[in-house]
């Protein structure tokens, strides 16, 4: 059965919705740069924050003043809605709607900034806590977003978002929906800025992707959301389909917590799957969005597995778009594959920013000219978790 | 020298977790990384913590600090040249 | 037809695999320190145990009971297995460890701790130790849900190379310990049938 994506919204550090989001791609205007918004004695390392405070991004969703919400449910509310809208949504209202959202830091910055607070005899502040869990994340933005008769929320880290989409699309192949809306939601959190830079994977210049002097990630916020459905769902609704999700997979990596294999071995098997699934040769694919996150590991590991997926001398079109966005970490996913699927419609290869040297031990250079040498039928688009966790999804014209 | 020695080797055991493991069984000399104890990426970043905590030296880049952290050996002879605290 | 091939069961006072509990006396308060006795009652001999988290340490301990009980060979690598666990309190057990490593007093940020603050890390130490290359996921539920846990076990199914599952509710957080893990496996003919009662019967034996 044939999974359509019939809708779609997002937001990042290149602003709020899908053309601001495509004007910067096509401009070369990257979102990284200082820190606004997060406290933090951290403040010199660049980061992708999206350009709004918590306070505005509670104006624009339209969130009453005294209801506790998160800056992730903030975000993953507006991509959500933006999604819903290009899908018709209340127009025409699908008969079983599922909601699955990938989150790791929920509301954890709530939490953080209040952490001293709720350890203290003062409890005025006790109530945030509730708003700190990965669930209640996804409840919020359902209950401002519309009715679902399933809700679901899925934590793996950088491949959340691509899982969600997997498991959606899974849950319309096997019948249990017709209409599923998938994606994931991630603000940035002194928690995790830390913790990556415990890791000192962090650059502290704006990243560069497939570099030979790269020197680690900028991390960044977003949330997207795509609205899948059958083919049946689509005509009963009337909405015209934007796309396929033609093949998707995940795969282990069974390598090492956090770092991936030397030779990509999780990458391989992710984009095998998924290319069988969609009944695709390597050869069909017209761009590839790699993970690309900038780190040694990474871009070596990822850039071995291209080499040994579509041969040395024939890797298709690949960039990172994470030096415009930043690491999104868990919306990695459903930002980047917005990005792809607009990327496949306007027949145009996001630049890999901030690229100068070429990698000694790859046969190919990321893409540096925004002109395709064919229209492009199919795109690939890469997320890989801690864990070992890796998802490639395949997204096609009709 | 002896004392640091000992005192470090304690240290590495508690801050990577290295049950059933005694001072001991570790050889000052023997490598610490892929053979010896077998210590992997994650283990050097938390010994570039234990540094700082323990002896107030700041390493940071991870690179330079594979020479460092060789032995038990190279790391109590940089720390009793390096050390703040 | 999928059945329930082994299945295990980690709580504060039980030990049981395959409905028989397991002749361990512990000899500490519930809590990390049970999961070390019974890390050394299975002879698992695998020393990175100790770097785990709890959650990664109970689920570990959940899934190596029933990989050996079914003989499962951890030195070939496997693309037909796939592993899915879900819980209530993500990685909050170990989040507040890290949290207290960057507490202003005494700020010495732990990259190890770090490491565990994703929930998802026990399906990666699992893949780790078996050599297992399939699916891998994490679901957060409000509580143990036998019907979800089979929406989650289907989503892994419905892979084309996948033949078994294995799946799980690895709740852990503050010394306590709901750990349930069980392979489903597509076509068997031992074990018990794969449905929402026996999953509800062997949680709450």
């Amino acid at each position: 059965m044939k999974v359509y994506v019939t809708g779609f919204g997002i937001i990042s550090a290149l602003g709020m919705g899908a053309g601001p989001t495509l004007g910067a791609l096509f401009n070369r205007q990257s979102g990284v740069g200082p820190l606004r918004w997060l406290e933090t004695m951290h403040s010199h390392l660049p980061c992708a924050e999206v350009p709004f405070s918590t306070q505005e991004l509670r104006n624009m969703a339209g969130v009453a003043q005294d209801k506790i919400i998160t800056r992730t449910a903030l975000m993953g509310i507006l991509a959500l809605r933006e999604a819903l809208e290009m899908a018709l949504w209340n127009e025409h209202k699908p008969l079983d709607p599922v909601l699955i959202s990938g989150t790791t830091v929920g509301g954890m910055e709530n939490s953080e900034r209040f952490f001293m607070d709720f350890i203290s005899p003062d409890t005025s502040h006790d109530k945030y806590i509730l708003a700190h869990d990965c669930g209640v994340c996804t409840q919020m933005i359902a209950d401002h977003c519309g009715h679902f008769d399933m809700l679901s929320t899925l934590s793996t880290a950088c491949s959340s978002a691509a899982n969600a989409l997997i498991l959606a699309a899974d849950m319309i192949r096997t019948g249990r929906a017709s209409t599923a809306v998938a994606g994931g939601s991630e603000c940035l959190s002194r928690f995790h800025l830390n913790g990556f830079n415990t890791l000192k994977i962090l650059d502290k210049d704006p990243c560069r992707p497939f570099d030979n002097t790269r020197a680690g990630l900028n991390l960044g916020e977003g949330a997207a959301y795509l609205v899948l459905e059958s083919e049946e769902s689509a005509k009963a609704r009337g909405v015209k389909p934007i796309c396929l999700l033609s093949g998707y997979g995940n795969a282990c990596d069974a390598y090492h917590q956090t770092a991936s294999s030397p030779e990509g071995d999780g990458a391989v098997l992710s984009m095998t799957k998924a290319l069988k699934e969609a009944g695709l040769s390597p050869q069909q694919i017209d761009y590839v969005n790699a993970h690309g996150t900038g780190t040694a590991n990474n871009d070596e590991s990822e850039g071995k597995a291209l080499m040994r997926m579509f041969g040395a001398d024939s890797v298709p079109p690949v960039s990172s778009t994470k030096a415009f966005t930043g690491h999104t970490t868990s919306a990695a996913g459903s930002v980047e594959a917005v990005i792809s699927i607009m990327a496949l419609l306007h027949d145009f290869l996001p630049a890999n920013l901030n690229y100068s040297n070429p990698m000694e031990m790859l046969s190919f250079i990321p893409v540096t000219d925004e002109k395709p040498l064919r229209p492009l039928s199919h795109v690939m688009t890469n997320s890989f978790g801690f864990g070992g966790n890796d998802t490639t999804c395949i997204f096609s014209k009709i | 020298m002896e004392t640091l020695i000992l005192d470090l080797k304690k240290q590495i055991i508690e801050a990577l977790n290295l049950e059933d493991i005694t001072p001991d069984d570790i050889d000052t000399n023997a490598p610490l990384f892929v053979e010896g104890l077998g210590l992997d990426s994650i283990d050097a970043l938390e010994l570039i913590v234990l540094m700082e905590k323990q002896y107030g030296i700041k390493l940071e880049d991870p690179g330079k600090s594979k020479e460092i952290f060789r032995s038990v050996a190279t790391m109590a002879d940089y720390i009793s040249k390096n050390r703040k605290k | 037809m999928k059945k329930i091939t082994a299945y295990s069961r980690i709580t504060d006072s039980l030990v049981i695999l395959n409905g028989k509990p397991c002749e361990i006396t512990f000899s500490c308060e519930p809590g990390p320190g049970r999961l070390a006795e019974i890390y050394r009652f299975l002879e698992s001999g695998y020393p990175k145990f100790f770097k785990m988290d709890n959650l990664s340490k109970a689920g570990f301990l959940a899934s190596e009971m029933v990989l050996r009980s079914l003989h499962y060979d951890m030195e070939s690598p496997d693309e037909s297995t796939a592993v899915v666990f879900a819980n209530r309190s993500s990685s909050l057990d170990n989040d507040k460890r890290f949290q207290e490593t960057i507490s202003r007093e005494d700020y010495f940020p732990s990259p190890a701790v770090f490491v565990y603050t994703l929930p998802n890390i026990v399906t990666g130490e699992v893949a780790i130790r078996n050599k297992i290359l399939g699916e891998t996921s994490f679901f957060i539920l409000e509580s143990f849900d036998a019907e979800k846990m089979m929406i989650f076990v289907d989503w892994a199914f419905a892979s084309a190379g996948t033949r078994r599952v294995l799946c799980g509710w690895t709740e852990y957080l503050d010394g306590h310990c709901d750990v349930l893990v069980m392979m489903v496996e597509k076509e068997s003919d031992q074990g018990v049938d794969y449905n929402k009662q026996n999953i509800n019967n062997i949680y709450i034996t």
